[in-house]
């Protein structure tokens, strides 16, 4: 515990942490103080003067952000003598910034229409600027309650405002140079991707040399808009639109589950998210994805009436009759040939009542999510630990004091995780990568190791090996806690460090240090999406990372533990709540006979015992006649990507296709009934993120035509089936009957949830969650540890046809090569070479020289050009390395309402290279 | 001076590991190559931020604080002018005009040959000296435009 500091602001007794600043303890009193370039999370930084105060016995006016408490100090924050002090202070701020609109006089009188009587130019009105009715400077200024003799003119910097990026805009005319946004980029995202440039009275905010933020490393997160207290920096879309209200929810794009606050305008359109700042799972921060990608709810081509197709063309109907045809569809329907697969975008209240629908009203276990691609990185840990899901906090990651990131593209696919990576790093712990390809994370890696394609259990084997031989584990966890300790050792006999080095292509003493980092540091996290493996070759890789993270005692600790990196946004609460082929809610197995008994006494029915398909087996299912009717709730890449096979064409064999969809699609063209499915900003209802946290959404958008929540929907559809138990009127009743049927669910409720999430398991009432998992000890669930299992032959992902494997990357930025930025119909757009890195033997089978320019084909017809470049690299392995703009800009023309969903991810694929011919 | 556009990466480099200072710093980086090649082009920034495993863009916040890091290639000579108080009252008007009409500019610059630039400075420090110009860092005080006139000839004949 810090101690406490007694001290006197204007009057009223405060407790401050010693160590704290006045500004900060003042806030924390509840009392105010004027400051622009403070922020709450950010080092203090002292340039605005704004918030000078007096203390009692101190000469001067010190600034109260970065005047440390003290016992006993006397404080006045308002006093005339700083009030004085403060307008002259504002008076010099606003002599560089257009000021008509912060001290007039009409400003509480004006309406948006009224025409301006302040004698100021038409370019320098309130109107036109973007934050008018949102600025913190002109708040500041109307506290000041300034006098009306400024005089309106101020030294224009007369700057071309920043258009030309995708997504943002920026207008330095407005700047006063704070340098929050500097500093957030800094501190914060650990991206440095703007910086203050000159000096003195010249100096602003912008890159090096002025380029686009495509080339200086921005990852576009808008965490500078979210800083900025003028109009200076501000989204482009909805720029001008004016909200009316703001309603916390959470983003629906990855499992960080951001919390923001959405901003409604008054033609009830989605205009603006910000993110929350006091929210446990993003901390302030969002990424792209939650900043730019939402407007996808906005869009005019959403489905707003159901759809059935009659004699193969699709017919608008009424909801009720949808539901009705639907209904008498499915009754004939029953069984094993039907299945469910629900979205990850879903609610746990969706999801619950999906799983409950094929189970109880259509008996059989096939229900699954379609984000669902990797089951393993789950099922592992609930064979090996007891609990499917991942260990710890995401933001204690900020203090452990190593980090393993395996086969993870996080900077895209869950970004806000990546945060308290780098910051990590960046305050010394060591960070060790194991990817083919070059990531955001690999730039930060202490270590960055690139294993021979289908070798990273091997690699992470051979660490073990190196931990257990030289005496670096967890003596008292392997001895006392672990069970199988022997049969793991036995295991890693056949994995000597010579042969681990032959079979991975890594050096031994990189593998040897990166092994002592991991097992030297007293806290170690492991952080694994496994994006680069064969499905064959995860489950015994997920296994060597528990085993890693037990034999190194980092199970049960913060800043340890397992964080499985999996894609849908829900896929987690998804699970909980039994949308999965082989368990029940609360990961009951489907053959234990108990556990369906137990459900059998709540819902009534007899329940299937045959667990159903997965996503993978899917395809040949519908296309051996296994499954003749799906009922698919949400788009998502997989159907259309090859992830699981031709998926989408197979549809065309099915009897019946049922869609619940936002927009049409490829899917909804091949259903007979298309039903329109509400958004998650139009609904109720609870996600769990990534790290256990039930968290709930609320409706932010009103209704607009008959599109539904997908529970309401399924619920109606089983009624009308006669199944029983599908009777609800709210969302809430729903969850009700989750907590009571998921234990680790039962102390959850919505009012608990107002405020913040809750980390499951809750067990009761007073319970506030479990933030670290086996915290409280292991009791009888003893944690296993697995041998070591090394395929004999693993997958081999190429072929005669293709015969190379291409691992291609990106990164926010590189140094040496420049983006070569270029402007395309009036937009930045990057157009530079790439460098495709080869093996000199394989070039040379194919007759190519450094430095020439070659194309790279794919098994799906993608085609990449670049100059060839010969490095380390493995045998048999192309790289190359994009930039994450590439990305940017073309999210921000695409013309897809939902292209976040679209959004390519960067598996290895199966390459042939050829010479270009010129 | 010129460095061929091929070896400029490996120039930097080189004057970026042999510093002699004990402590190296973006600063101390970017004084390097500047005392190496004269000035910062786009790959000074770019190698420094790799070399002190920075982002380009805090080294641009450094190089763009100081007035002297320059960013495009320099003139063969330099011609400073001092127009502070003193010289201006001893005749650096009539200097300065006398130097721009010779190099055939107007105000500060580059000739459009390159052979030489002009700069304007507030104080040489040499006020007894007044009025002062310094050539290529080489102090001429007392001078009038015959002297200047001698001086730049000198330059375009390449005896300086």
């Amino acid at each position: 515990m810090s101690s406490k500091v007694n001290l006197t602001i204007d009057g009223v007794d405060v407790k401050a942490d010693a160590g704290a600043n006045i500004l900060q303890a003042a806030i924390d009193a509840g009392l105010y103080v004027p400051y622009l370039c403070y922020y709450p999370g950010m080092k203090s930084f002292g340039a605005c003067r704004m918030c000078v105060v007096e203390v009692e016995g101190v000469r001067g006016s010190p600034a109260s952000c970065t005047t440390p408490v003290a016992e006993g100090m006397v404080v006045n924050t308002n006093s005339s003598d700083v009030r004085d002090l403060r307008k002259g202070v504002m008076d010099l701020l606003i002599s560089e910034h257009p000021h008509g609109c912060l001290n007039c006089h009409r400003i509480d009188l004006c309406g948006p229409s009224d025409i301006c009587l302040r004698h100021v130019s038409v370019t320098d009105r309130c109107v036109t600027c973007p934050k008018n009715e949102r600025c913190e400077l002109k708040d500041t200024v109307r506290y000041l309650e300034m006098d009306l003799d400024t005089p309106l003119t101020y030294n224009n910097r007369h700057l071309p405002q920043a258009v030309d990026d995708p997504l943002w805009e920026m207008d330095l005319n407005l700047c006063i140079v704070c340098g929050r946004c500097v500093r957030a980029c800094d501190e914060i995202r650990g991206d440095n991707a703007l910086t203050f440039t000159d000096r003195a009275g010249r100096s602003l905010i912008g890159t090096s040399q002025g380029t686009s933020l495509l080339e200086s490393g921005c990852e576009f997160c808008g965490a500078c808009i979210d800083v900025c207290p003028t109009g200076a920096l501000v989204e482009r879309e909805h720029k001008w639109d004016k909200a009316v209200k703001s309603v916390p929810s959470i983003c629906p794009h990855c499992p960080v589950g951001c919390r923001m606050n959405l901003e409604v305008d008054k033609r009830d359109r989605l205009i603006r998210s910000t993110p929350d700042i006091h929210s446990q799972s993003n901390k302030g921060q969002v990424c792209f994805k939650g900043k730019f990608g939402l407007d996808f709810v906005n869009n005019k081509k959403r489905l707003r009436k159901p759809l059935v197709k009659v004699k193969g063309v699709h017919k608008e109907t009424s909801l009720d009759e949808a539901i009705n045809y639907t209904a008498e569809m499915l009754s004939g329907k029953t069984g094993d040939k039907f299945g469910v697969l629900a979205s990850p975008r879903g609610t746990n209240e969706d999801n619950y009542l999906a799983q409950k629908f094929a189970r109880v009203a259509m008996g059989t276990n096939n229900i699954n999510v379609s984000s669902s691609l990797r089951p393993e990185l789950f099922s592992v840990m609930g064979d090996m630990l007891g609990y499917q899901a991942g260990t710890n906090r995401i933001w204690d990651l900020e203090s452990s004091g190593a980090i393993l990131v395996v086969s993870s593209n996080v900077t895209e696919a869950q970004n806000v995780v990546a945060i308290p990576v780098k910051r990590a790093v960046k305050s010394g712990s060591n960070l060790v990568v194991i990817d083919q390809r070059e990531t955001e994370l690999t730039r930060f890696a202490t270590i960055w190791l690139r294993p021979k394609p289908g070798s990273e259990t091997v690699l992470i084997g051979g660490m073990i090996r190196v931990i257990i031989d030289e005496s670096l584990d967890d003596h008292q966890m392997l001895s006392e806690t672990c069970k199988n300790v022997d049969q793991l050792k036995n295991s890693l006999w056949n994995l000597d460090l010579i042969k681990v080095e032959s079979i991975t292509g890594i050096a031994s003493s990189e593998i040897q240090s990166a092994a002592r980092m991991l097992a030297t540091s007293s806290t170690s996290a492991f952080l694994y999406a496994l994006e680069t493996l064969t499905p064959n070759a995860r489950k015994s890789c997920v296994e060597a990372l528990v085993n890693m993270a037990l034999v190194t005692g980092n199970v049960g600790k913060p800043s340890t533990g397992l964080y499985p990196l999996f894609g849908g946004a829900n896929e987690q609460g998804s699970r909980d709540v039994g949308c999965v082929p082989d368990f029940l809610p609360g990961y009951r197995s489907v053959n234990d006979f108990e556990a369906r008994n137990s459900f059998q006494e709540i819902w009534q029915v007899d329940l299937p015992e045959k667990p159903g398909y997965s996503l993978n087996q899917l395809e040949n299912a519908i296309r051996s006649k296994k499954i003749t009717s799906l009922q698919i709730i949400g788009d998502s890449p997989n159907f259309t990507n090859g992830e699981i096979g031709d998926f989408i064409n197979a549809l065309e064999l099915l009897d019946f296709l049922v869609v619940h969809s936002t927009f049409e699609n490829e899917l909804t063209r091949r259903a007979d009934v298309v039903l329109p499915s509400a958004t998650f900003a139009d609904k109720e209802g609870t996600y769990t993120n990534m790290e256990r946290r039930v968290q709930i959404l609320n409706p932010v958008l009103g209704p607009k035509g008959d599109e539904e929540t997908d529970w309401w929907i399924i619920s109606q559809i089983a009624n009308r089936m006669g199944a029983k138990g599908f009777s609800y009127t709210s969302s809430e009743e729903v969850f009700q009957e989750i907590c009571d049927s998921v234990h680790v669910y039962k102390g959850i409720s919505y009012d608990r949830l107002k405020n913040d999430g809750i980390q499951w398991p809750c067990l009761e009432e007073g319970d506030s969650g479990t933030p670290t998992l086996y915290e409280g000890g292991w009791g009888d669930q003893r944690p296993r540890l697995s041998p070591i299992e090394v395929l004999d032959s693993p997958d081999d992902l190429s072929g005669t046809d293709y015969p190379l494997v291409l691992a291609k990357g990106r990164v926010l930025h590189q140094d040496q090569r420049p983006a070569g930025v270029s402007l395309k119909d009036k937009r930045n757009v990057i157009s530079r070479d790439e460098v495709v890195e080869m093996n000199s033997l394989d070039a040379r089978n194919l007759g190519i020289t450094e430095g020439e320019r070659v194309e790279i084909i794919s098994s799906s017809r993608q085609r990449l050009s670049g100059l060839v470049q010969f490095t380390g690299s493995h045998k048999g392995v192309v790289y190359t390395t994009a930039l994450f703009g590439e990305i940017v800009t073309e999210l921000d023309q695409s013309t897809d309402p939902d292209p976040i969903l679209k959004l390519e991810e960067l598996p290895l694929v199966a390459v042939r290279v050829e010479k270009t011919s010129s | 001076m010129t460095v061929p556009s091929g070896e400029i990466h490996s120039v930097i480099q080189d004057a970026l590991s042999t510093q002699k200072h004990p402590t190296v710093t973006v600063l101390s980086s970017l004084l390097a190559i500047q005392d190496r090649i004269g000035y910062l082009p786009d790959e000074a920034i770019e190698e420094t931020a790799s070399f002190m495993r920075t982002s380009v863009n805090d080294v641009w916040g450094v190089a763009s604080f100081y007035k002297n890091f320059r960013f495009e290639l320099p003139a063969t000579h330099i011609v400073e002018v001092c127009w502070g108080p003193t010289c201006s009252l001893l005749g650096a008007t009539k200097v300065i005009q006398k130097i721009q009409s010779l190099l055939g500019i107007s105000g500060e610059g580059d000739t459009p040959d390159r052979r030489a630039t002009l700069r304007y400075n507030t104080c040489l420090g040499a006020c007894a000296q007044a009025p002062v110009v310094s050539i290529d860092h080489d102090l001429k005080g007392r001078v009038d435009s015959e002297r200047v006139a001698a001086e730049i000839h000198d330059i375009f004949n390449d005896k300086v």
